[in-house]
């Protein structure tokens, strides 16, 4: 069930009113917990036994831990339990494929069958969801959560449960067992949220998605200006379909009362690689932060050790993304600009004399240039295009249409606008009411009866 | 500084989640009575763009007018054209399937052409669509034909649509159809119809939102019948304003078919799968149609068939007699006027159903010969 479509608004226009019936009632968790359970078992319903599974043997696993003294293994058994459903759900088949690369490199004539399981949307999100909370516990940082429901729920709420934002159990979990408080204010930021990320979702990425899938679907056909112009175009694709999400996500919780957390922030202004990360994805940075990247010993030691913390924890963000070699080279190619742009930052020129502009065309430029690997289908697919950028004519003309590129011109400007001190121009409420009826018009306008997928729903 | 903090802006991270919670849609934020002001502005916008459109793109109403086979379609453009031709109270839609449309002819070659010619009047105006099977004229007539209500009208029903399983829409096998957008989405279900839930919404409520009807009819219209990014893909450096040509097209004068008898085609004599009238879904939608034309003050003429008996076997031609004996009776019983014409000579049929046009012009002539006809013209 996707958010932009009248499934969902049925489904919704059913869950809510309910909701605001019950929710300062015991039947508010029961009654989330179901609708939840309706939404994700619309795709699958196995799925539920997933996600009911993981849920409750986290639960139990906090359960003994309050009891145990030996709290490291509860630890270790949920953390196992939570790595062994990504590893066989989504990396079964990577580790198949490069075992079985392994054995033919030494000549072993015996090949291991591929799994070729079906990937349960919105699984990495969950499961990490769920990671936090007994983490967090084993740290001492949150109590336990003792009604079993009221955790199944927190792990699956609906409106992040299939594409984040990925929250912290001593964030929602309290926003579940207090009582629950909608204003008004509430609800319109709701409506305001919904709307921004259904226009981005509709009018922006879905139509980026039509260049770009042509592009990518066979890079041979196309010169270099169009393989640069489709890669431009799923950097914005990948935001809008990405931040669309989250927005209506966070819509959604908001008028239920919902506070969920803030996951992007204009991400193409970064003016650094560090930057970028603190406005891209931000729940899931901040997720890698705490639990990988601090673990592993953060900035403490030299500048040796801080970089491979940061080249360990970008890789495993983008195995993270997906089962694949292209998935790592994009991390490790993050990694490195992280630290390039933290040494250039350690100097006083480019600190200091380079123009903020110049920097955020560089992050973006180097961010985009990434962005050919995420895509790419494989290792292969990413050097096809990045050789044919380099190489292939730039004169043929890449037909990449007008229209595209002046919404996203637009979109980008209006950010420039509003991270600069004429942000008072868009705040005015006259700019704001334009800004939604015109989106909503586009959105009217640009609607057609076949619904695109998230992109995120894959990881 | 705390150590966590230093930690986090090596990572790059701002905002740890707990800490608070930041808005995050620029500016894009409206309160109450914002929102209502935006509502107010968008419900204008919905409701008074498509009623300004009509004044802005003209709409010429040729003589023998029929809608453009590419639009057949465009449910809002059917529509207007229902509104604008049947200003005059004297005109009297002539509402069916591509035989009434005609597929065979050219637009000044239609049965409502040849009624009109042999009354000597501008009586009878084309409103037939293109591939419209009864269960879809039964939604063009309740979500699209109010401006039909409150006259006399002539409705006619293919038995075509009843001589097989698939035809009928019966069959549990997904599969195409014309209009898949007139046709009920939840109920009664059509077994071979298998659009998502989320596609059934869309359609169900379109129908009810002018405006997305009218979007649809500048798809159709203007940009090649795609969506405006699909079209801004193919054109990408047309600008889209600049389509909108304001110019709609005008009926073709040609027929979409190759008017040749079928005899000339495919002599072979054929055996339908025939479905009887009481499980027909066609049937049944016809009915559908019949009551909701009564109801809304309609004088109904229904003409049934014409259908092409010489290209049946014996055998089928026999059920097939007694399927329309059993239409027939029921016609008569819920006293609705109607005529089956005679059958016409093998010639004037182009395929199954439809004549080519001297069938037409015999078809015209069974019709203003035959008393019930007259009748029904008269009262």
């Amino acid at each position: 069930m996707l958010f932009h479509t009248w499934t969902f608004l049925i489904f919704f226009s059913i869950v809510y009113p309910v909701f605001l019936v019950v929710r300062n009632t015991r039947l508010r968790t029961p009654w989330l917990f179901l609708a939840s359970y309706v939404f994700y078992g619309w795709w699958n319903p196995f799925y539920l036994l997933l996600i009911g599974y993981a849920s409750a043997v986290d639960f139990v696993a906090v359960a003994f831990m309050e009891r145990s003294q030996r709290k490291g293994l509860w630890l270790a058994v949920s953390i196992v339990n939570n790595i062994g459903i990504l590893a066989f759900f989504k990396y079964g088949d990577f580790l198949v494929e490069n075992l079985n690369a392994g054995l033919a490199a030494f000549h072993v004539g015996y090949a291991v069958n591929i799994l070729d399981v079906t990937l349960p949307v919105g699984i990495s999100f969950h499961v990490f969801q769920s990671l936090s909370y007994i983490i967090d516990y084993y740290g001492g940082k949150i109590e336990r959560e003792k009604n079993l429901l009221r955790y199944m729920t927190f792990v699956s709420f609906f409106p992040q449960l299939v594409a984040g934002p990925i929250e912290r159990a001593r964030h929602l979990l309290p926003q579940l067992q207090g009582e629950s408080r909608i204003t008004s204010r509430n609800v319109t930021d709701g409506i305001s949220l919904f709307v921004v990320g259904l226009f981005k979702k509709i009018v922006l990425a879905d139509f980026l998605a039509l260049y770009v899938d042509k592009v990518y679907a066979d890079p041979t056909e196309f010169d270099a200006a169009a393989l640069a112009l489709a890669t431009f175009a799923f950097a914005w694709q990948i935001y809008f379909d990405f931040s669309g999400y989250t927005d209506m996500a966070r819509g959604i919780g908001s008028v239920m009362g919902f506070q969920l957390v803030l996951n992007f922030r204009n991400p193409y202004l970064a003016t650094d690689l560090g930057d970028f990360w603190s406005r891209w994805h931000i729940s899931l940075s901040s997720w890698f932060r705490d639990y990988v990247y601090v673990p592993l010993g953060g900035n403490r030691g030299g500048a040796l050790q801080l970089y491979r913390n940061i080249f360990l924890t970008m890789i495993i963000s983008g195995l993270w993304h997906g089962a694949a070699w292209n998935f790592v080279i994009w991390g490790a190619l993050h990694a490195i600009g992280r630290m390039l742009t933290r040494e250039l930052e350690r100097t006083t020129f480019y600190r200091e004399r380079v123009p903020r502009l110049l920097k955020q065309v560089f992050v973006f430029s180097f961010v985009t240039f990434a962005w050919i690997f995420f895509r790419a289908t494989s290792v292969e697919h990413a050097w096809t295009i990045v050789t044919r950028i380099a190489t292939a004519s730039w004169t043929a003309d890449p037909g990449f249409p007008l229209v595209a590129l002046g919404l996203v011109a637009s979109i980008w400007a209006y950010q420039f606008v509003y991270e600069s001190p004429a942000r008072k121009v868009l705040e005015l409420a006259p700019v704001r009411i334009a800004c939604v009826v015109g989106m909503m018009l586009c959105v009217a306008l640009f609607a057609s009866s076949g619904e695109q997928a998230f992109i995120y729903f894959q990881f | 500084m705390p150590r966590e903090r230093i930690q986090s802006n090596e990572l790059g991270q701002y905002l740890d989640p707990p800490s608070g919670v930041l808005f995050g849609s620029n500016a894009v934020r409206l309160g109450a009575v914002q929102w209502i002001v935006a509502a107010v502005i968008l419900t204008t916008i919905y409701m008074g763009l498509p009623r300004v459109w009509q004044w802005i793109e003209p709409l010429e109403i040729t003589p023998d007018h029929r809608i453009p086979y590419s639009l057949s379609e465009d449910y809002w453009l059917y529509e207007r054209y229902a509104k604008t031709v049947l200003k005059n109270r004297d005109i009297i839609p002539v509402v069916g399937d591509s035989v009434i449309w005609g597929q065979y002819v050219r637009p000044g070659e239609t049965l409502s052409h040849a009624l009109n010619k042999q009354t000597g009047k501008t009586e009878f105006a084309n409103l037939g669509v293109n591939g419209s099977h009864p269960v879809a004229l039964s939604g063009l007539i309740t979500y699209y034909g109010a401006a039909i209500a409150d006259r006399k009208i002539i409705l006619q029903y293919n038995p075509l649509w009843m001589s097989s399983k698939r035809r009928d829409l019966q069959i549990t096998k997904a599969t195409t159809f014309n209009h898949p957008q007139l046709v009920p989405q939840f109920y009664p279900r059509i077994p071979c119809y298998d659009a998502t839930v989320s596609d059934r919404l869309s359609i169900a409520i379109a129908r009810d939102f002018t405006f997305l009807s009218w979007t649809a009819h500048l798809r159709r219209t203007y940009f090649d019948n795609q969506s405006l990014a699909s079209w801004a893909i193919e054109n990408p450096y047309a600008n889209p304003l600049g389509a909108l040509t304001l110019r709609l097209p005008q009926p073709e004068d040609s027929a979409p078919s190759d008017p040749i008898p079928w005899a000339e085609k495919d002599a072979r004599s054929q055996s339908f799968d025939w479905v009887a009238p009481e499980n027909s879904l066609q049937w049944a939608f016809f009915k559908r149609s019949l009551s909701t034309l009564q109801s809304r003050g309609n004088r109904v003429f229904v003409i049934l068939g014409p259908f092409n008996e010489h290209m049946l076997t014996d055998e089928s031609r026999a059920i097939f007699a007694d399927i329309h004996a059993d239409m027939d009776a029921w016609l008569v019983q819920s006293h609705v006027d109607h005529l089956a014409p005679a059958v016409l000579p093998s010639g004037l049929y182009a395929d199954a159903s439809h004549p080519i046009a001297e069938g037409y012009v015999a078809l015209a002539t069974f019709l203003l010969e035959s008393d019930s006809f007259r009748t029904f013209l008269d009262r």
